[in-house]
């Protein structure tokens, strides 16, 4: 009896598994064979009138609050992004997507053209230069207004700018490294006098630091939560912290009306949560940042448009030139001839991303393919200089490749795995992969504790100085931990920021990019691509390499 | 099994009618089977392993074949291999842990419960403290601190159940204390080491293991956890949490065996040792009501 | 003291939250500060930043004070009742305004698991106690052990691509849809949405709770099954409940006394599972993108936010550290036999 009873309770238990595992196995067997369906778009509720008469906010200049009507739902457009908005005072303000609301609130002088890196009027008509290329003159449009209304003059515009210097926030050193001093010589002329010459100080007017912000910012304390805006296309109606941000066209624009009244951010945790959410209707475009895989699947899908973004950041892998065995630029030169670029791209990336032979990126003037020298993938030349290194199989090179798990997505330990898989291959490495969360790893890598580690790199302003000076000059590649330095390089550097012909300063550019790729402290891997996926209802998203998104362009195709 | 009368099961001559009940055997044999499965697979790992779990041995995202019984997962990795790999990491860890905290919970609950006054005042708050601090919170602080090793993650689990051990002893051990027995050994002038240990902890052996078929158990879904947060192992040590949280993108793709295994995985383990300690348990309330 | 009541009791334990949360405090201040790195570190990255400029901010951040000038400034703050402002990403934002939103958010998605699980455990744990031996209680015991090893990712993204992509008939993340907007008065959406009248809101918050809070409902149900079972049956196997039987007393009777029996420990194990909910809720809330306190920990974490964790950590422990009492207070109301 002891028997029939165990073989009784031992069978309920396993048919009991086995149903379970086999309805969910059935499932999703079922499931592969057909393509999800499309869920119905939106929630019942959301066309509902009542859903929006409790708003607590009010506007008097639109009509969007003001009924309910079909025509409203068209004139709202909802994005969903993963970053997060962290301080909405430019003076503090240093993340990608927080200077993107930024840009959409307020204006500087310059801005770029819509999707181009071209510097065009903004708030200001025009500008000159002095001689000598220290002293700036911009002249603002006339009867400039900030986005509730108050006249913006020169005034306004020098005060921000004298705030940044003032708070010394995050982002204040564009400004301060910069700039000497800032007057108003009259109600719609700005003068900046520079500490030094600068041949790229247009793209750094074009950056928020730069932006003039209504009256209402105290002028010596960061707000972090602040939604008084500056003079841009839109202007924040609401703004609820990790929830969502509730933009409306700014009615005192000098510009083109917005083409969509009203635009919604929702911020969502993850990748996962913000794929989820455009599928289910619940936005109309994903934004920064789906992840390769999610971007390959809208690919797939009817009812979706994936954008293509040309990307200016780049990722590399650092060395330290101060520690063994990184201290020698042949270990150096072997490891970055071993990189297998396309493998990461096509595998991790799944496409979103281009091989990168320089530090500075393809597509901006002076980029050289520098790197090219050591082909890809080339096992053979790896081998070759580790053996002139005196490494053979019985005593490899042992190195401690470092990453950092979530700063730069979670793609990024199978980036270290590749480029393991890809050093060892030379039979002369052994690779050790360790990882720190990313306020400990920076710790360590501004130590210059670590050996060989991955980065990135988002530009502050785009020009071929922002991608190799911060890197290369010893006076400024403090934080990269690399320790790498030398006098011919420095003196280039800053020669190049002081010459105003283009021409000229690329020539120095490739110079040094060269001298780069003989000394091996970075090697260049990729530089990103980003994706925009929306409806397919939706129009007017103009990609720009600055990787900025301006949401005045955007609206929704009726029907 | 100790089979002397006490002088609870004076009180229940009708008891004898329950030991007719077959213990849950067959709950403890599947359990038994499940676990000695997934050990018999840690310990074979080198030799039952169809390929390197480390390295890129295919193309990508192969669904389950004959070739690859459960697919290969985003960058070419054998995903069979890693679920084998994979429970040495577990059970590593989960042992280690359970074992430290409860050769630190069970004697500092039983101490606590019995002797009262000061030391239980500090122990209890002391351990009620790191109580209410939140499991998971606190394992990730000390593995954010220790750094993603297995060993550091089994301390920083540990941590996490002694209080658990702490306050079911202390509880259970109040609440027999204060029965007759008790107060009879203590009549017959027995000294209080004894009670606590011929007296008390006898009759806390069901308590025990309830609560260790529960923390074993849990423990493993804790480390999952812990890796499913990217805080347990550095890749490319194969782990199932870790499977899991990498793959959940693809999932919802369709390919559905990137999480799916390691999942399950995940769940039989844990259920294997939970069957075990549910069979335990009532064996041994059999035993003690004899 | 034995002899001193339950009065004297209360106040005791009430007495002892306070060094429950220094010994906490203590703690986490201890932990954020051994590892490396710190909240300016972490936003400023490898940008390009002047060293002067570093040290200005973590000047602002109040981080070139010595760490037991840190340690007491910060306590000092949160007896003012002041949790400090945000070190980083952004900086200066009051914690307390996070754990405003935070807090009712991981509350609300514990009150619904809770009830799930309650009530599941309940109702499964009595009809095997009371089949005791048959199939239904090997069904019952196999549903309990396989529910409580569930592994919550997986459970949850299995929830969602049924529920969410393939059958698209409830929402896989968030809290309510975003076109809704919502007055909030408690921060708990459902209760609000009842207060203000407002239906779609209801609805909306309704359908977002489901799944997290379903997910997180079935994994804690299967020790509330196995904890309601082993206790009745214990009960119900009482020499005395014999001897109730034998005087003719009625059986739902005996099951009342034996169900009351069984809700000791469960009310022990509702205390309990509230710390071990925020554990479960770290994973539920990641999984589903839920905006609670378990994600606003983690996040923090990340950013070494010290402000924000201490606060956090010293908030939830209250309020857990008051659970804990009200369950022990209960516990005694319910046991007689333990004195104080």
């Amino acid at each position: 009896m002891g028997l029939k009873a165990l073989s009784k309770q031992v069978a309920t238990a396993i048919i009991v598994a086995i149903v379970i595992i086999g309805v969910v196995a059935g499932y999703y067997a079922f499931q592969a064979s057909k393509a999800p369906a499309s869920p119905a778009s939106i929630s019942p509720s959301s066309s509902n009138p009542s859903a929006t008469t409790s708003r607590s906010f009010t506007s008097s200049t639109t009509t969007s609050s003001a009924s309910p009507t079909e025509a409203k739902v068209e004139s709202e457009i909802v994005i969903g992004v993963t970053d997060k908005v962290t301080d909405l005072d430019p003076a503090n303000a240093y993340d990608f997507f927080t200077w993107e609301v930024l840009y959409n609130v307020m204006e500087g002088l310059v801005k770029y053209k819509p999707g181009t890196t071209e510097i065009v009027p903004g708030l200001a008509e025009n500008w000159t230069v002095s001689g000598d290329g220290k002293v700036w003159t911009f002249v603002l449009r006339p009867n400039l207004k900030f986005s509730d209304g108050t006249p913006l003059t020169a005034k306004d515009v020098v005060r921000s700018i004298e705030r940044v210097m003032k708070i010394k926030g995050d982002p204040s050193w564009l400004v301060t490294s910069f700039v000497e001093k800032v007057v108003a010589k009259d109600d719609r002329t700005v003068v900046f006098y520079l500490k030094q010459p600068t041949s790229f100080f247009l793209a750094l007017v074009a950056t928020p630091p730069y932006f003039p912000v209504n009256p209402k910012y105290p002028g010596d304390k960061i707000v972090s939560d602040a939604t008084w805006g500056g003079a841009g296309p839109y202007r924040i109606v609401r703004f609820v912290r990790d929830v969502e941000l509730v933009l409306e066209a700014n009615p005192y624009y000098y510009g083109p009306k917005p083409k969509t009244e009203k635009i919604i951010i929702k911020f969502y945790r993850d990748a996962s949560a913000l794929r989820l959410a455009l599928e289910s209707g619940e936005i109309d475009i994903a934004w920064r940042t789906l992840r390769p895989t999610d971007i390959q699947y809208f690919k797939q899908q009817s009812g979706f448009k994936v954008i293509e973004v040309p990307g200016s950041f780049i990722r590399y892998i650092c060395f330290n030139t101060k520690v063994s065995p990184t201290d020698t630029a042949l270990v150096r030169k072997a490891l970055a001839a071993a990189i297998d670029r396309q493998q990461i791209i096509d595998t991790v990336l799944l496409g979103a991303g281009e091989p990168l032979y320089s530090l500075v990126p393809k597509g901006l003037w002076s980029h050289v393919d520098a790197f090219k020298v050591y082909g890809d993938a080339n096992t053979e030349l790896a081998k070759k200089l580790l053996e002139q290194a005196g490494y053979s199989k019985d005593k490899p090179l042992e190195i401690t490749l470092w990453y950092t798990p979530t700063h730069y997505g979670d793609t990024e330990a199978d980036i270290a795995q590749l480029i393991a898989q890809q050093w060892e291959k030379t039979g002369l490495v052994k690779v050790t992969i360790k990882s720190a969360e990313w306020s400990t790893y920076v710790s360590y890598i501004r130590k210059g504790q670590l050996q060989a580690y991955l980065l990135g790199w988002y530009p502050d302003y785009l020009d071929p100085d922002d991608y190799l000076t911060p890197f290369l000059d010893s006076n400024a590649n403090g934080w990269s931990g690399t320790g790498f330095a030398n006098e011919t390089v420095n003196k280039l550097l800053e020669k190049a920021q002081t010459i105003v012909n283009q021409q000229e300063r690329a020539k120095i550019y490739e110079e040094v990019q060269n001298i780069l790729a003989e000394q091996v402290p970075y090697v260049p891997l990729f530089q990103g691509k980003l994706f925009i996926v929306t409806r397919s209802d939706i129009e007017g998203i103009i990609p720009s390499p600055t990787m900025i998104l301006m949401y005045d362009t955007i609206y929704k195709v009726q029907g | 099994m100790d089979r002397r009368i006490k002088p609870k099961s004076l009180l229940s001559p009708l008891a004898k009618q329950l030991t007719s009940r077959l213990p849950g055997r067959g709950l403890l044999l599947a359990g038994l089977a499940i676990v000695l499965l997934f050990m018999g697979m840690a310990v074979f790992a080198p030799w039952i392993s169809p390929y390197d779990p480390t390295k890129m041995v295919d193309k990508p995202f192969l669904p389950p074949s004959l070739k690859h019984f459960m697919g290969t997962n985003r960058i070419g990795q054998d995903v069979f291999s890693r679920i084998i790999w994979g429970s040495r990491i577990v059970l590593y860890v989960v042992f280690s842990a359970t074992l430290l905290s409860m050769a630190i919970g069970i004697p500092l609950g039983l101490l606590s419960g019995y002797r009262g006054g000061k030391i239980d005042r500090v122990l209890s708050m002391f351990m009620d403290s790191m109580y209410s601090f939140p499991a998971l919170i606190l394992a990730i602080a000390i593995a954010a601190v220790l750094g993603p090793s297995p060993m550091n993650t089994a301390i920083a689990i540990a941590f996490v159940y002694i209080p658990t051990y702490f306050r079911m002893i202390r509880g259970q051990t109040l609440s027999i204390k204060s029965q007759l027995f008790i107060d009879a050994a203590h009549a017959l002038g027995i000294p209080d080491k004894r009670i606590m240990l011929i007296h008390i902890l006898p009759n806390l052996a069901h308590t025990i293991l309830v609560v260790f078929s529960l923390s074993v158990a849990d423990a493993i879904l804790t480390e999952a956890g812990l890796s499913f947060l990217g805080l347990s192992v550095t890749p490319p040590t194969p782990d199932w949490g870790y499977d899991l949280r990498v793959g959940q993108p693809f999932f919802l793709n369709g390919q559905w065996w990137l999480v799916f295994f390691p999942g399950l995985s995940v769940m039989l383990l844990a259920m294997g040792f939970a069957l075990i300690g549910e069979a335990l348990s009532e064996r041994l309330s059999l035993a003690q009501s004899i | 003291m034995a002899k001193k009541g339950l009065g004297y009791y209360i106040v005791v334990r009430a007495l002892m939250i306070i060094p429950t949360i220094l010994i906490l405090y203590t703690i986490v201040f201890v932990l954020l500060r051994i590892l490396p790195g710190n909240p300016i570190l972490a936003v400023v990255g490898t940008r390009n930043i002047p060293p002067e400029q570093l040290r200005h901010l973590e000047h602002l951040a109040g981080l070139d004070k010595p760490l037991i000038a840190q340690y007491f400034d910060y306590l000092w703050n949160v007896l003012h009742g002041n949790f400090g402002v945000t070190l980083a990403s952004p900086m200066g934002v009051p914690v307390m305004d996070y754990i405003a939103t935070r807090f009712p958010a991981t509350l609300e998605l514990a009150i619904w698991g809770f009830t799930f699980s309650v009530i599941i455990g309940l109702v499964t744990g009595m009809i095997a106690a009371l089949k005791r031996g048959g199939k239904i209680d090997t069904t019952m015991r196999i549903y309990s052990i396989v529910a409580y090893t569930l592994f919550i990712p997986w459970l949850g993204m299995i929830l969602q691509y049924v529920f969410g992509v393939v059958l698209g008939v409830l929402p896989t993340g968030g809290r309510i849809d975003p076109r809704i907007n919502l007055q909030t008065i408690t921060g708990l959406y459902v209760l609000d949405s009842i207060l203000t009248g407002n239906l779609p809101a209801l609805i909306s918050s309704i359908k977002h709770l489901i799944l997290p809070s379903l997910t997180l409902g079935i994994v804690l149900s299967g020790a509330y099954t196995r904890l309601v079972r082993n206790n009745m049956v214990d009960v119900l196997s009482m020499d005395f409940i014999r001897s109730y039987k034998a005087r003719g007393i009625p059986g739902y009777k005996i099951t009342w006394y034996a169900l009351k029996n069984a809700f000791i420990p469960v009310i022990t194990l509702m205390g309990l599972q509230f710390a071990i909910l925020l554990g479960g809720a770290i994973l539920t809330e990641t999984t589903f993108s839920w905006p609670g306190m378990g994600t606003f920990i983690v996040d923090r974490i990340e950013y070494r936010d010290y402000n924000s964790i201490q606060g956090a950590i010293i908030f939830f422990a209250f309020f857990v550290a008051v659970i804990s009492l009200v369950v022990d207070v209960i516990y005694a109301l319910l046991d007689p036999r333990i004195k104080y």
